[in-house]
């Protein structure tokens, strides 16, 4: 399993409060800009975008592809992200 | 016909139109619910058999179809048009096909369409002209309601569905000209909704067969191959090719994966599905250390200089080498002193 990477670790490792999408490992400047644009401003909306087809993957990534064009290894972070958060804090 | 059968909402929506042909009804427009249906059948076609049958049975038939408008069954899918299907609808399919589907609210409908269409793809032929494809989904699908069934979690299944996905993918000729022409297939396929397909998904297609997927699915893969092996042998074979068909003398001819590396086949397309070997997790370790590795080089000689300090003044307790020092020092300062001396 590859390493996690720093905003992973970032991210995971307290509340996200009002953290912004940016700060979710896998979204960049761009994917970022893509998702604010739709109208996920902060991380926890792409929380609750992540919790309501109960934390399934394939539902959530082909969510974010969709939303926002992320490819997979960008899904896969994101995914991985959202779901280690939710083991330690949810 | 049998009398006891006649529960025109249990019928499916072909079935209530040609009846309602076989009864000279005009049909209503083609996109309208079966409801409608429903409803141009009781009122015409109940009329008629009105005097065949009591008027008890017609009551019957009136009431069970006001009970079943309320949790509204199915046996077979909406003409295979999740967009027409109510909220309620659209989870009940999908749980026919074993999935276990959240609460279906705005923003989390396209996803289920979606996922219903992609499980509703086997009956229908592809528009590429990949009937390889079509064998290929509902083998994995075969795959997917038999691993449901023995009860494994809806993640795991969704994974091997993954999973074969990827490995026909691989096993595929080029992968460049076919992936993204099979992934632009399926965006066609999928424009039901009111969403134009915006310019990034063609790059996002290409991405999905350049980056690895490895780290995705070393975790379900384990519990994968811990069934298999408590299996016998010839499912694992099934389970690595499954897209032959099974022949009464076993697996006939049997298409071999790439070789890692070979034929201009980039090394990331080897073998996605085997766990990682010992060599590439060191490799890995290897790249992605905490600290850098010159700094530990020099962090490693500091200490060496520090040691070395330390036992040059521990060496001989006293003696030797402070001596030397000091005498150093006294000839310094002498020869400062008499430099000084020298230039007023």
């Amino acid at each position: 399993m590859s390493s996690t990477s720093q905003k992973h670790k970032e991210f995971v490792a307290e509340p996200m409060g009002e953290k912004l999408v940016n700060a979710l490992a896998g979204i960049g400047e761009v994917l970022g800009k893509r998702l604010e644009e739709k109208g996920f401003d902060k991380a926890y909306v792409v929380l609750g975008q992540f919790l309501v087809p109960k934390k399934d993957e394939e539902l959530f990534r082909d969510w974010l592809k969709d939303t926002c064009g992320a490819n997979v290894k960008q899904q896969g972070d994101c995914y991985g992200c959202l779901r280690e958060w939710c083991d330690s804090f949810l | 016909m049998p009398v006891f059968v006649e529960d025109p909402a249990q019928f499916s929506k072909p079935r209530l139109k040609s009846e309602l042909i076989a009864h000279n009804v005009t049909l209503p427009a083609v996109e309208s619910k079966k409801q409608v249906y429903v409803e141009l059948y009781l009122k015409h076609i109940v009329q008629k058999s009105a005097a065949d049958f009591s008027s008890d049975e017609e009551d019957d038939d009136v009431v069970e179809v006001q009970d079943s408008q309320d949790f509204e069954e199915e046996k077979d899918p909406e003409m295979l048009d999740p967009s027409v299907l109510t909220d309620e609808e659209l989870k009940t399919t999908l749980l026919k096909y074993g999935v276990e589907a959240g609460p279906i609210v705005a923003t989390t409908r396209s996803i289920y369409e979606r996922k219903l269409q992609r499980l509703l793809k086997p009956a229908q032929p592809r528009q590429n002209g990949g009937t390889g494809d079509a064998d290929q989904y509902s083998d994995s699908e075969g795959d997917e309601e038999s691993v449901s069934q023995q009860g494994s979690p809806e993640t795991v299944s969704l994974m091997e569905e993954n999973l074969h996905v990827d490995i026909r993918f691989e096993s595929r000729i080029p992968l460049s000209s076919s992936g993204p022409e099979i992934k632009r297939g399926n965006n066609r396929s999928n424009n039901q909704g009111p969403r134009p397909r915006p310019y990034w998904q063609e790059v996002a297609t290409v991405d999905k067969y350049t980056m690895t997927n490895r780290s995705l699915f070393v975790t379900p893969k384990t519990s994968l191959f811990k069934r298999q092996i408590k299996e016998p042998v010839t499912d694992v074979l099934m389970e690595m090719f499954p897209e032959t068909e099974p022949t009464p003398t076993g697996i006939a001819a049997t298409r071999r994966r790439p070789i890692k590396g070979a034929a201009g086949r980039p090394v990331q397309f080897k073998y996605p599905d085997l766990p990682a070997s010992p060599m590439t997790l060191q490799r890995w370790a290897v790249e992605h250390r905490l600290v850098p590795l010159w700094v530990q080089i020099l962090v490693f000689f500091i200490v060496a200089c520090l040691l070395y300090l330390i036992y040059a003044a521990m060496e001989d307790s006293l003696a030797n080498p402070f001596v030397t020092l000091l005498d150093n020092l006294s000839m310094e300062t002498e020869t400062e002193g008499l430099s000084l001396q020298a230039e007023p």
